[in-house]
């Protein structure tokens, strides 16, 4: 079910990150898998253009401390609030995805 | 009104392709027209992300308002803990930020196979696709003795925010200490399934801090509803004693009431109230009933991949008015399902591979001030309609100490200023 991002299509998207607000690009020039799974976290977390004033910023983080974050509040290792129902959501080759398109973006 | 099937979808693409005349190269390069109806969560969203994605593409957002005041955070109004400016916000930024052209006006019609939107003053606007995300309607005949007239002067629903809301406060602050607060909730599907609930607990905290003898009855047509221990233990420690629920099992279901007398007939016998909410049962919007695109009960049923229509080609339903299968009406759930419209819209006009749709809802409520507590979820599609990633999601955990509650009561403020700045810019 998961067509989640192969790595030549996140480098397509990296390459490409410039063109719009926080949105890449596939190579034929769709909106690629984990460029909409990010759009997801916005909600809380803001954007590039919007810094929450109490929620973690997570747009241009550091990709490592934001993945290994992810993993850590998935498997109860950082217990928090909220983050850990959220990360289960998503396996953590979705999460390292994630977490470098976040940093990147 | 015409009623697609799969297959005619099917027939009628490649000759899609080419109605306009042109090699599909140079269509799938155009950047089209898209209509919105609605400026809620879920229609503002479409509209904002559908310009990330492709600022070329023409985006007209019909509203009928010239303000948004947001469902979420009015209970904390009745609350007495927020005003009514902070929860009323303007659309401005859409236009002025990204482009998108608001028309201020009511879609009263719309012609699925002309693609064209009439409004009630009698413009008409086309589309290349329409994103239609009305909200809800309220059934005022489906409580019997109550009335849109009885919901304007004594029994409000303040299920829509706005006047409504003050007039619900404007009777809290009227009554006096040692009433009878009854709230009836309906019976599954309705918007915020956890509004009712929240708001019995803002309410308590009212009356908790203003006027102490007083109690809140809650006549429920359901036999179970959201974060429910959550909610029950919070009351037990919160508002000891003040606080009743009768399940509709339990004859809490309401038969009918008499504005005149202020009272409600439920299952079980009738009751007076100091104040009376009256939350009736819903369907879509009127404009998604009106333009075919709801089911017989009433709600809009859609393809769990993208959210398009099942009754009508390209034309996307979102937010409360879809079936949205283990998604809840929310305004979370509406501005994620927008961003996926949004994709799917804008992949669609360019003739590429949409995205793998995932969702996502964060549903926050306070106990008090300071005792948050929040149901969250990761979607995909389905077989069945849109379902939850197994093993994922789930409530706030029934034993937790009082920073842990503080820290969702605090993130329920950032999870609000987050949605206001991803909705409207």
């Amino acid at each position: 079910m998961h067509r989640f991002v192969s790595p030549w299509l996140l480098a397509a998207a990296i390459g490409l990150a410039g063109v719009g607000p926080a949105v890449a690009q596939q190579r034929n020039n769709g909106i690629s898998d984990i460029t909409l799974a990010a759009q997801t976290c916005n909600v809380c977390h803001g954007s590039a253009s919007y810094i929450s004033p109490t929620m973690p910023a997570i747009h241009g983080h550091d990709a490592n401390a934001l993945y290994t974050a992810l993993v850590e509040f998935k498997t109860d290792k950082r217990p928090y609030t909220i983050m850990g129902r959220i990360a289960r959501g998503y396996s953590d080759e979705q999460l390292k995805a994630l977490a470098d398109y976040l940093a990147k973006n | 009104m015409t009623n697609f099937s799969r297959r005619h979808l099917l027939a009628t693409g490649a000759a899609a392709a080419t109605a306009f005349g042109l090699p599909s190269i140079v269509r799938a390069q155009s950047a089209g027209r898209v209509v919105v109806i609605g400026g809620g969560f879920g229609g503002a969203t479409a509209a904002r992300y559908i310009k990330l994605f492709s600022p070329n593409t023409e985006v007209t957002l019909i509203e009928r308002d010239p303000s948004y005041v947001t469902c979420p955070f009015s209970n904390y109004v009745l609350g007495g803990i927020k005003q009514i400016d902070d929860i009323t916000h303007r659309r401005d930024p859409l236009q002025q930020r990204y482009g998108v052209k608001i028309v201020r006006g009511e879609a009263t019609a719309v012609d699925t196979n002309a693609k064209r939107v009439r409004l009630k003053d009698g413009a008409q606007i086309n589309y290349d696709r329409l994103v239609v995300a009305p909200g809800i309607e309220l059934n005022y005949a489906g409580v019997p003795g109550w009335s849109e007239q009885a919901a304007n002067s004594v029994m409000p629903h303040a299920w829509k925010a706005g006047p409504q809301t003050l007039l619900l406060r404007k009777q809290l602050e009227s009554m006096a200490d040692g009433g009878t607060v009854i709230i009836a909730p309906p019976a599954n599907p309705f918007r915020c399934p956890p509004g009712p609930y929240e708001r019995v607990s803002m309410i308590a905290w009212y009356l908790k801090t203003h006027k102490p003898k007083s109690k809140i009855l809650i006549l429920d047509a359901k036999d179970a509803f959201s974060k429910q221990g959550l909610f029950v233990s919070g009351w037990e420690s919160q508002y000891p004693g003040m606080i009743t629920w009768i399940a509709g099992k339990d004859g809490g279901k309401v038969e009918s009431v008499d504005p005149k007398d202020m009272t409600v007939t439920a299952g079980f016998g009738k009751e007076k109230g100091a104040v009376i909410n009256i939350i009736p049962p819903q369907t879509a919007g009127r404009i998604a009933i009106d333009a075919g695109l709801a089911e017989a009960n009433g709600w809009c049923a859609v393809d769990p991949a993208n959210f398009a229509s099942k009754k009508a080609r390209d034309v996307y339903v979102l937010g409360d008015a879809s079936i949205a299968g283990a998604m809840p009406k929310s305004g979370t759930a509406a501005n994620s399902q927008a961003k996926v419209v949004a994709a799917n819209v804008v992949s669609s006009l360019r003739g590429t591979t949409p995205p793998a749709a995932v969702f996502h809802n964060t549903c926050y409520s306070l106990v008090t001030p300071d005792y948050g507590i929040s149901v969250t979820g990761t979607y995909r599609p389905g077989p069945q309609g849109v379902a939850e990633v197994p093993n994922s999601g789930g409530v706030s955990p029934m034993q937790a100490n009082a920073a842990q509650r503080k820290a969702e009561a605090d993130h329920t403020a950032g999870w609000y200023a987050g949605i206001i700045a991803d909705t409207f810019g």
